[in-house]
C-alpha cells in the first residue's frame, strides 16, 4: 500500500505541529487518510522538534515516518535528526537564513526566506505558515483552497488574517522558486 | 446510530472517552506525556457538573480519586511513569477497598525520571505487579486514537462492573497522535453503573458474598454503614487475620476477574490462521508489526499478529488459540523485555519464543520487525 511521508522538522516553538496539523485537516477534508505524530525535546524553546504526517489510501498502519518524501526545515537543529530518512526524489524546501547548512542528497532542495518574509508581514511566528503554503503550491499534496481553508478553520481568531497572508506569501514562493515545478508530485496517492 | 468524525489527539481521546463514559471527576498532577489529558479534563468537566482538581502531586491525585469515588462519582486520574510509580500504593488500597476508578498511564522512558518526551512500554510489568500482593490487576493498551477512546469507556465500565482500579497503558507515540475518529453516538454507548447496595441497614455486609464475586456499594447517604481500610478484612468490612477469612476474601478479589475473564479480555487476531511466525504486541509497537506482517505477507511469508488490548489479564486462551501453525514467536516491545516473559509463560514450552526490544527511547520500526520475521522464516 503505498504512502506519503511529510514531516516539518526544526526548533521547539517554530509552530511546526500546527502546520502539521493544519496540513492534516487539508488531507481530511481531501478524504484521504492521515496520522500526524510529533516528537520533541523536554525543552519548550529551542530543542528539536519534528511534526510529521503519513498519508495512506487506507488506514494508516504504522504513523511515524521513516522515508521522508516531503521535507520542511526552518531550523538548522532539525537537519540531523532528518537526513537519514530522506526518501530519494524527495522534495526538500529549507529557510535559506535558519538553516546555513542543509542536507545534500539525491533528492531536490529549494531554499527560500520563509522567516524573513514571515517577518516582512508582521511577526516571525508566520514562518510555518509561509513555508507550508509553498510546500502545498509546489507539491501539489493537497489544493490551494484546501488548506487554505484548513489554515482559516485551524487558526485561533486573532490570527487569521495573519496566517492567510503568510499562506498567500507561500503560494508566491512556490510561484517565483519554480513557476515550472508547481503542482509536480513527488508521490501520487 | 449516527457518528461523527472529529479529528482528534489522542490524550484528548481519552478525556473525551473518559467524560462520555460519566466520569465527572478528575484529580492529577500534569506529567510529560499525560498532560493533555488533564488539561482537557480541566475544560471539558466544568461543562458537565463535573470537578477537576490539580493536587500538589500524584500521591495526593490518586487519593483525591479514591475519596471521590468513594463519594459515587466516577472518577479517574492521569500520569507517566513517574507519577505511576507514586500511585502503586493507592492503587493497591482501591484493589483491596474495592473503589473503582481510573488510571492512565502514558508510559515515557524510564526508569526514573527518565525521558520524559520518548515513548517507551516500560510499565507494562509495573502495571501487572506495581502495587504489593496479590491482587486482581486489569490493564488495557489500545493502540489507536480511536481505540484510546473506546477502551477509556471501557475502562470505567470494567472498573464498575468489577469495582477495582484499571489502568490505561498508552505510549507517548499514540497518545501524541492525531487521527480522525468516527464517535459513535453518546446514546448508543453501552455504560455500566455501579450496583448501589439496598436492604435493611442491620444485616447490611458491606462486603457480601455475592453471585458473581462483586459486592454492591453503600451509596454515602443512604443509611447503610461501611468500614474502608486496606487491612484483609471480612465480609463485615472489619480487619481480621483470621486464615480461613484472609484465604476467602484475598480469593473472592481474584475470583472476580478470573470469572469475568470473557468479558475483559480484548484482542485482534490479524493472518493468525495459517501464521508461522506469530508476532505479539500491543500499542505503537503492533502497528510497527501490522505493516511489517503486511510486507512479509506480501513476499509469501505465512506470519501473523496477535495482539492483546487487554494486557491483564492476559487472554491466554485466546493466544493459545492463534498458536495452530506457528513455529515462532517474535515479542517486539519498547523495553528490555517484559511482555516476552507473559508470552514464554503460556507458550515458551513448545515453541521458540524471541524478543525485539528498544529502550532507546525511540519506537519499533515496521522494517526491524519484518527483518526479524525474515531471518525466523529463513529467508
Amino acid at each position: 500500500m503505498s504512502n506519503m511521508e511529510i514531516r516539518f522538522g526544526g526548533s521547539g516553538g517554530q509552530g511546526l505541529i500546527l502546520s502539521g496539523r493544519l496540513l492534516f485537516q487539508a488531507f481530511v477534508m481531501d478524504g484521504k487518510h492521515a496520522a500526524q505524530s510529533q516528537s520533541y525535546e523536554p525543552t519548550s524553546r529551542g530543542g528539536f522538534c519534528n511534526a510529521d504526517l503519513v498519508v495512506s489510501e487506507g488506514e494508516v498502519d504504522y504513523p511515524l515516518v521513516s522515508a521522508i518524501d516531503y521535507l520542511v526545515l526552518l531550523d538548522q537543529i532539525g537537519v540531523a535528526p532528518s537526513a537519514a530518512m530522506i526518501n530519494p526524489g524527495a522534495l526538500v524546501l529549507s529557510d535559506s537564513r535558519l538553516v546555513p547548512a542543509p542536507p545534500t542528497g539525491e533528492f531536490t532542495l529549494h531554499q527560500a526566506p520563509f522567516t524573513d518574509e514571515a517577518i516582512a508581514l508582521g511577526s516571525h511566528r508566520a514562518a510555518n505558515v509561509v513555508a507550508l503554503g509553498t510546500l502545498v503550491a509546489l507539491s501539489g499534496i493537497c489544493g490551494r483552497d484546501t488548506v487554505t481553508e484548513a489554515v482559516r478553520a485551524g487558526t485561533p481568531k486573532a490570527f487569521v488574517d495573519l496566517n492567510l497572508d503568510a499562506l498567500r506569501r507561500g503560494f508566491e514562493i512556490a510561484d517565483e522558486l519554480a513557476p515550472a515545478e508547481a503542482g509536480a508530485k513527488v508521490v501520487q496517492l | 446510530m449516527t457518528a461523527t468524525l472529529q479529528n482528534l489527539h489522542g490524550n484528548h481521546a481519552c478525556a473525551m472517552g473518559a467524560i462520555a463514559a460519566g466520569c465527572r471527576f478528575f484529580a492529577g498532577y500534569p506529567i510529560t506525556p499525560s498532560s493533555e489529558i488533564a488539561e482537557r479534563m480541566s475544560r471539558e468537566l466544568p461543562l458537565v457538573g463535573g470537578t477537576f482538581v490539580q493536587m500538589e502531586d500524584e500521591i495526593a491525585s490518586i487519593a483525591a480519586v479514591l475519596g471521590a469515588s468513594s463519594g459515587g462519582i466516577k472518577s479517574m486520574t492521569a500520569t507517566s511513569g513517574p507519577g505511576f510509580s507514586l500511585k502503586q500504593e493507592n492503587i493497591g488500597l482501591a484493589a483491596m477497598a474495592e473503589i473503582p476508578c481510573v488510571i492512565a498511564n502514558v508510559m515515557r522512558g524510564g526508569p526514573s525520571t527518565g525521558m520524559p518526551t520518548r515513548p517507551s512500554q516500560g510499565d507494562i510489568m509495573q502495571a501487572r505487579w506495581g502495587s504489593h500482593g496479590d491482587r486482581p490487576v486489569i490493564a488495557l493498551a489500545p493502540a489507536s486514537v480511536k481505540e484510546i477512546y473506546d477502551q477509556t469507556i471501557r475502562a470505567f465500565n470494567l472498573s464498575e462492573r468489577y469495582r477495582m482500579p484499571v489502568v490505561l497503558l498508552f505510549d507517548q507515540v499514540v497518545s501524541h497522535l492525531l487521527e480522525p475518529v468516527e464517535l459513535a453516538d453518546r446514546s448508543s454507548l453501552q455504560l455500566v453503573e455501579r450496583q448501589w447496595a439496598k436492604g435493611p441497614s442491620a444485616e447490611f455486609e458491606p462486603f457480601a458474598r455475592t453471585a458473581d464475586g462483586v459486592p454492591p456499594m453503600p451509596r454515602p447517604g443512604d443509611g447503610l454503614r461501611t468500614h474502608t481500610t486496606g487491612l484483609t478484612h471480612g465480609e463485615d468490612g472489619f480487619p481480621s487475620q483470621d486464615p480461613e477469612v484472609a484465604t476467602r476474601v484475598t480469593q473472592r478479589l481474584l475470583d472476580k476477574i478470573e470469572h469475568g475473564r470473557a468479558d475483559i479480555e480484548a484482542y485482534e487476531c490479524h493472518d493468525t490462521d495459517d501464521a508461522e511466525i506469530l508476532v505479539v504486541a500491543c500499542g505503537i509497537s503492533a502497528r510497527a508489526a501490522r505493516a511489517a506482517v503486511r510486507q512479509a505477507r506480501a513476499k509469501g511469508i505465512a506470519a501473523g499478529l496477535f495482539r492483546p488490548i487487554t494486557l491483564w489479564p492476559f487472554p491466554e486462551e485466546a493466544l493459545k488459540a492463534a498458536l495452530g501453525k506457528a513455529k515462532a514467536i517474535l515479542v517486539p516491545e519498547m523495553n528490555a523485555g517484559q511482555l516476552v516473559l507473559e508470552i514464554e509463560r503460556i507458550c515458551g514450552h513448545d515453541l521458540a519464543v524471541e524478543g525485539l526490544n528498544r529502550i532507546d527511547g525511540q519506537a519499533i520500526a515496521p522494517a526491524e520487525i519484518s527483518q526479524r520475521i525474515e531471518e525466523l522464516a529463513g529467508k
